[in-house]
């Protein structure tokens, strides 16, 4: 696994056309969880798992956060009443978007995540 | 069967050891400093490639520790193995390397500036956070140390043209074992940890044949490499390891003859030394800490370091303990510290270069002012020049104790000294009212007012002697009453002792195995230097 400090910010390659979407959806955060580290550990992961590049932005802020970022994620102040804005870039946007909003609708999977296996 | 073959060789290290030879290869890949062609660019990414694998490690330690933990543990496992795949600090770090060439200083660099936004935060959850991150930082940094030193087997003898310290300080000496060099000096850094350590060590042998196991002596003592071409081994000898037993070991109080109290601390290079402190030792007059801390991956450690000073600290007990900053540079270098293109070639050493690099110095200070309160510390500083220096330092210290406070972490300031081997310092003792004590490093010292390379100094201690000697005198009473001592290998010369009294000196600070020799040559002089009656 490598940890792309050798990635300097280049540009995400040209896609072709049927796989190019952008798209964005906002949601309001429910439940109390915010600051903590366990939901932003959940929200990274899953961010992680899609090839497109996963932005959010809190409350109408105009600056976009990486969504892969734990470090930015937590910083976010995601708390209950907090409108998450988050937009997606490439390959799989669409999915990755739906997936991460029922993650948030979902409360981040709290009360699940003991439960279940790895 | 053939004759065994005597080598005259320059003894560096007393005592004879036997085993089979360990022929180390030719020094493999050049160090960048030696390369001037070498594009910084590729230095950098080999960096890049190091701290991907340290990261990589450091992940998988991480993982194995998961396994089997509990739920809440691992949630801090999880936390921490996302941060080290953040590509936001990956981005930032890679920045940070560019800028600057060293991989480990923009480590620690980035995750510094998180653990300060962390331990900023209102939250209380957020707070909490910054020991996790600050844990990962580390685990990194022992990660980036860890490549292992190519060991040899215990009892070996070492042979080849000459010995890193860093090797020296890695091999288990306890099993016996000796080393051989072909070219070296007595006076260079390894052949002063062989005394030290007591292993018996010879220099200048010359280059001569041996196959890899093949018996070979080195005689410590005589001066020479005893080779045999058969199959046989030299009649073993028992390795000369712990140094001769001291008899005189009732309470710490050691007089002249007529009666004039002398202290008689050690120099040490690690923190295993510390077991020689023995009740007839006053204290530790001088640890070297760039025998302990090898990389720079350990020197950007600063949890690393106070493990290091508490263990010295708390075995010393009431005793004091003095604490030299980092003296790397010049012929000293530090492992990875070639990557930082400002300092390569720039002749930067001692004080100078921390002052140069104050990431190292501040990392060094922080540890230092937490050790500060586990027992009575002094921190000395390396190859101060002029005045300012010892000022500069202060006010990192004062910023980082600050700094500490801020954390609520416990620290305590230390009185700052300084060694004295340079000679313009010497000569100006009195101008450096900011430095709490003084120790004269002899072996600097003779090497500079020689004008010799530390490699030719023992063609030439002997004749520079006197002149040290006038030095120091003039130099000792410049010093207005602060306190003074001698840590340099003169001070390990019952030779040397009586001009040494005679010119004021009452503190000394030997290896621990001339400490016994030291001792009883001050037990028949009188606190003039003259031979006590009857002796």
């Amino acid at each position: 696994m490598t940890n792309g400090l050798r990635r300097k910010k280049q540009e995400p390659e040209p896609l072709p056309e049927p796989f190019k979407v952008n798209c964005q959806t906002e949601v309001e955060v429910k439940h109390g969880v915010g600051l903590h580290a366990r939901p932003s550990v959940t929200f990274t992961r899953l961010a992680k798992s899609f090839p497109c590049s996963i932005e959010i932005a809190v409350n109408g802020s105009d600056v976009w956060l990486n969504g892969k970022s734990i470090i930015k994620i937590m910083g976010a102040r995601i708390r209950k009443g907090s409108i998450l804005r988050i937009r997606a870039d490439g390959i799989l946007a669409e999915e990755a978007i739906r997936a991460l909003k029922e993650l948030i609708e979902r409360n981040f999977d709290e009360e699940k995540k003991h439960g279940r296996t790895a | 069967m053939a004759e065994p073959l005597r080598l005259k060789a320059k003894s560096a290290s007393p005592g004879i050891a036997s085993g089979p030879a360990f022929l180390a290869g030719e020094p493999k890949a050049p160090s960048a400093a030696e390369r001037p062609d070498a594009a910084p660019a590729s230095r950098a990414v080999g960096g890049y490639g190091a701290l991907e694998k340290a990261i990589d490690i450091s992940i998988g330690e991480l993982e194995h520790l998961a396994d089997g933990a509990d739920a809440e543990s691992r949630d801090i496992i999880d936390f921490q193995i996302e941060v080290l795949r953040d590509p936001t600090i990956a981005e930032a770090t890679g920045a940070r390397i560019e800028a600057d060439g060293n991989v480990v200083f923009a480590w620690v660099a980035t995750l510094d500036a998180y653990i300060g936004e962390l331990e900023a935060a209102d939250e209380e959850q957020m707070r909490a956070r910054a020991v996790d991150i600050l844990d990962i930082k580390n685990r990194v940094l022992g990660a980036l140390a860890g490549t292992p030193i190519a060991d040899f087997p215990p009892g070996s003898v070492f042979v080849g043209k000459d010995m890193e310290p860093s090797r020296f300080l890695a091999h288990d000496w306890s099993k016996g074992g000796g080393i051989a060099l072909f070219a070296g000096s007595t006076a260079g850094h390894v052949a002063l940890l062989a005394r030290a350590k007591s292993v018996p060590m010879v220099v200048g042998a010359g280059r001569f044949s041996a196959a890899d196991g093949d018996p070979v002596s080195v005689d410590g003592n005589a001066g020479a490499v005893i080779l045999q071409a058969g199959s046989m081994l030299i009649a073993p000898l028992t390795p000369a390891q712990a140094p001769a037993a001291d008899t005189q070991t009732a309470g710490g109080e050691l007089r002249t003859a007529d009666g004039v109290p002398i202290l008689l601390s050690i120099n040490i290079n690690d923190a295993a030394e510390i077991d020689a402190l023995d009740p007839a030792t006053a204290g530790v007059g001088l640890m070297r800490s760039e025998f302990s801390i090898t990389s720079v991956a350990d020197a950007a450690n600063e949890e690393r370091q106070l493990a290091i000073y508490r263990r010295v600290l708390e075995q010393a007990g009431d005793r004091p303990v003095t604490i030299r900053m980092l003296d790397i540079g010049g012929d000293k270098p530090l492992a990875g510290l070639e990557d930082l293109p400002a300092l390569s070639g720039s002749g930067l050493r001692g004080i100078r270069l921390l002052l140069a690099r104050p990431e190292i110095a501040r990392i060094q200070a922080r540890a230092l002012l937490r050790a500060a309160v586990l027992g009575r510390l002094s921190v000395m500083l390396p190859m101060v020049t002029f005045p300012d220096e010892i000022d500069r330092m202060r006010d990192i210290f004062r910023e980082e104790a600050e700094k500490l406070g801020r954390r609520a972490l416990p620290h305590r300031m230390p009185p700052i000294g300084m060694m004295v081997e340079v000679p313009s310092a010497a000569l100006m003792l009195d101008t450096f009212g900011a430095a709490a004590f003084f120790s004269f490093g002899t072996n600097d010292l003779t090497q500079y007012l020689a004008a010799s390379a530390r490699d030719d100094i023992d063609a030439d201690a002997g004749k520079a002697a006197p002149a040290v000697l006038r030095l120091l005198a003039q130099a000792v009473k410049l010093t207005s009453g602060k306190p003074v001592s001698i840590c340099g290998d003169m001070a390990g010369n019952p030779h040397y002792l009586p001009r040494l009294l005679a010119a004021g000196f009452r503190h000394f600070s030997v290896a621990p195995a001339r400490r016994p020799a030291i001792r009883s040559a001050i037990i028949g002089l009188n606190a003039d230097g003259t031979r006590a009656a009857g002796e």
